[in-house]
């Protein structure tokens, strides 16, 4: 049974080559490929394309979600649920709802940024079509790579081929699903 | 890494005077300081006026503190992406003997006419309602820190080392420049280890001397702490400042980038926050326990004697909400911190608004004949303002005019390398 394609692999040798190509790929419009490096590289995601992240935005979320539960939470166990005169104090005030309320928030917003990221990210993923390439283990040593997938709407296997071969992409390989 | 540095294509001559800002800025300032020293002739109300010009010397004196916080913090983690900014702070650390000059009349009024400026200083002074200083026991039970020797001793000794350790961290980073010898950078390190416990002591000891004991029955274990929140998110706040204009006149240009301000707009959220922190639990503390010896102090901020409002009342919604909340939010975003024109509006609001939490500080020990707090608008604002001019100018024609005596950041510094290619 043939597999079903994943896309192309190309393989670089060292950082500019594959930072000019990711340009080269963001320029020709795709979306749905990424780079393999064994180290950070700063600017790589600029060269990419790839936007800031929605992470924070998540976190924001979380953060107005803690708060608002610290506060309900308290007027509604302190001045609803069962009223409770303490120290003196009216039965509900944002004062003293205040510390839990931060708290909240600072909690919530780790759980959303946390959950987010994952989320985004897709980890943990145990599989992924590139564990199958038998050389994608020097990408954690001494070399490079850059897949763009098959389901890509600009996926053209003779073009895209191209693409990374005229970019410096050498040993270009087709992946399986 | 000095080889490092030197390949870096940046401006590594002094860069060009700005020399008639610098005279721009002291014609500011003479010119604030002449009004404000007319209003004290003038006025009908000496006493305000005197306020007025403490809150002046108290903001920019705070100012120049967090630059020195910001300095030592800086050398005592060894930071590297702040190295080309510390030069600007080390340029704004020659106010600190200005301020010292602009310091005296407040130092020789309280000698000459005592309780002309701090209540308390004037043992005849009447209190509202019961007796006078002298006769009041807690006062007799505090006389011995809150006396005018120990005053003009500490006031002395806190510009005295300020001036030192500035001196002393100019003097190391200005020579490396020169020799790019490590040893300075050690030295700075060492000056840091002691600096900081100094620092620390001589800012909290000068907000209580300066500015608390103008209400000497309250206390506060916060005051310190509120007072150095105040000072760095000002100075960073000038630090922003500089950097854009630096940026602007082209000197900054292949020196600064996004990651740098990025860094210093994640301090100035840091800070707000800290700063909101520290003044809710002061004022949360206070509610709580409910003592009227500690809520007197926010009372005279909210009601008059007869129970109704007055206008400081508002003064502190609006810093709850122009201080805390709305940087805040502002500040939440990756843009704000790091595109100039959204970054400098906030940081000129800042600015604005540590000012007015002086004030809050300061302007309602001025009082009627009822014991009530005398309303925020009023003349008294005018001199605020003049004195701000007046030692702002002094301050800014200080960093001015010691700009360009050195290069434009510390060339030979061991960690420039990794400050110009300061990264997320």
């Amino acid at each position: 049974m043939a597999a079903q394609p994943y896309g192309l692999i190309a393989t670089f040798d060292t950082v500019p080559d594959i930072y000019h190509a990711a340009e080269q790929v963001r320029d020709a419009g795709y979306r749905n490929w990424d780079c393999i490096t064994p180290l950070p590289i700063h600017g790589l995601d600029k060269a990419m394309g790839v936007k800031r992240s929605i992470v924070p935005r998540i976190s924001l979320a979380g953060g107005i979600t803690g708060f608002c539960t610290g506060m309900s939470m308290i007027w509604w166990t302190g001045a609803y649920d069962y009223k409770l005169i303490v120290g003196g104090k009216p039965l509900f005030s944002p004062m003293f709802a205040f510390p839990i309320s931060y708290e909240l928030t600072i909690l919530f917003t780790a759980f959303a940024t946390i959950g987010g990221m994952f989320f985004l990210n897709g980890l943990p993923m145990h599989y992924h079509p590139v564990l199958k390439y038998k050389e994608i283990r020097r990408g954690m040593d001494d070399q490079m790579f850059i897949v763009i997938e098959a389901r890509d709407p600009r996926f053209n296997l003779a073009n895209t081929k191209a693409l990374l071969a005229q970019a410096g992409g050498k040993n270009i390989k087709e992946l399986e699903a | 890494m000095s080889t490092h540095a030197a390949s870096v294509s940046t401006p590594l001559v002094a860069p060009a005077s700005p020399a008639s800002s610098a005279n721009k800025a002291l014609v500011i300032g003479a010119a604030g300081l002449a009004l404000t020293a007319i209003g004290v002739v003038v006025s009908s109300d000496a006493h305000g006026v005197a306020m007025s010009y403490l809150v002046g010397v108290t903001y920019w004196t705070a100012i120049t503190i967090g630059m020195l916080m910001l300095t030592l913090i800086h050398h005592i983690v060894d930071a590297s992406w702040s190295v080309v900014i510390r030069r600007q702070w080390e340029h704004w650390l020659a106010a600190f003997k200005w301020l010292f000059v602009l310091f005296l009349p407040l130092l020789v009024f309280a000698w000459l006419k005592p309780g002309f400026v701090w209540p308390w200083m004037d043992l005849n002074h009447e209190l509202h309602g019961h007796g006078t200083v002298g006769t009041d026991v807690l006062y007799q039970k505090k006389a011995g820190f809150l006396n005018l020797n120990m005053f003009t001793g500490m006031t002395l000794a806190f510009f005295g080392i300020w001036v030192w350790v500035s001196a002393r961290l100019r003097k190391a980073s200005f020579a490396q420049d020169a020799d790019g010898d490590v040893k300075w950078t050690f030295m700075n390190r060492k000056t840091a280890a002691f600096g900081l416990p100094l620092g620390a002591l001589t800012l909290t000891f000068a907000a209580i001397y300066w500015v608390k004991s103008l209400e000497y029955h309250w206390f506060s274990t916060m005051y310190g702490v509120w007072f150095f929140a105040n000072c760095v998110r000002g100075a960073l706040s000038i630090s922003v400042l500089i950097m854009l204009w630096l940026w602007a006149r082209g000197d900054y240009k292949g020196v600064l980038n996004t990651n740098h301000l990025y860094s210093a707009g994640q301090l100035v959220f840091a800070f707000t926050v800290f700063w909101a922190y520290v003044t809710f639990s002061q004022y949360f503390l206070i509610w709580n326990a409910n003592v009227p010896e500690e809520t007197f102090w926010y009372n005279l901020r909210e009601l008059n004697h007869d129970g109704t409002t007055n206008q400081w009342k508002w003064v502190g919604m609006l810093i709850l909400f122009g201080h805390f909340f709305v940087p805040f939010l502002y500040l939440l975003s990756y843009k704000h911190k790091v595109v100039h024109a959204k970054v400098r509006p906030i940081v000129i609001w800042i600015l604005g608004i540590i000012l007015v939490d002086m004030c809050y500080n300061i302007l309602p020990v001025l009082k009627d004949e009822h014991g009530d707090s005398l309303p925020f608008l009023s003349v008294n604002l005018v001199w605020v303002l003049t004195s701000v001019a007046g030692v702002g100018g002094v301050c800014v024609w200080a960093y001015l005019r010691s700009f360009p005596s050195t290069k434009l950041i510390p060339i030979r510094d061991p960690r420039i390398g990794e400050s110009l290619t300061h990264h997320e």
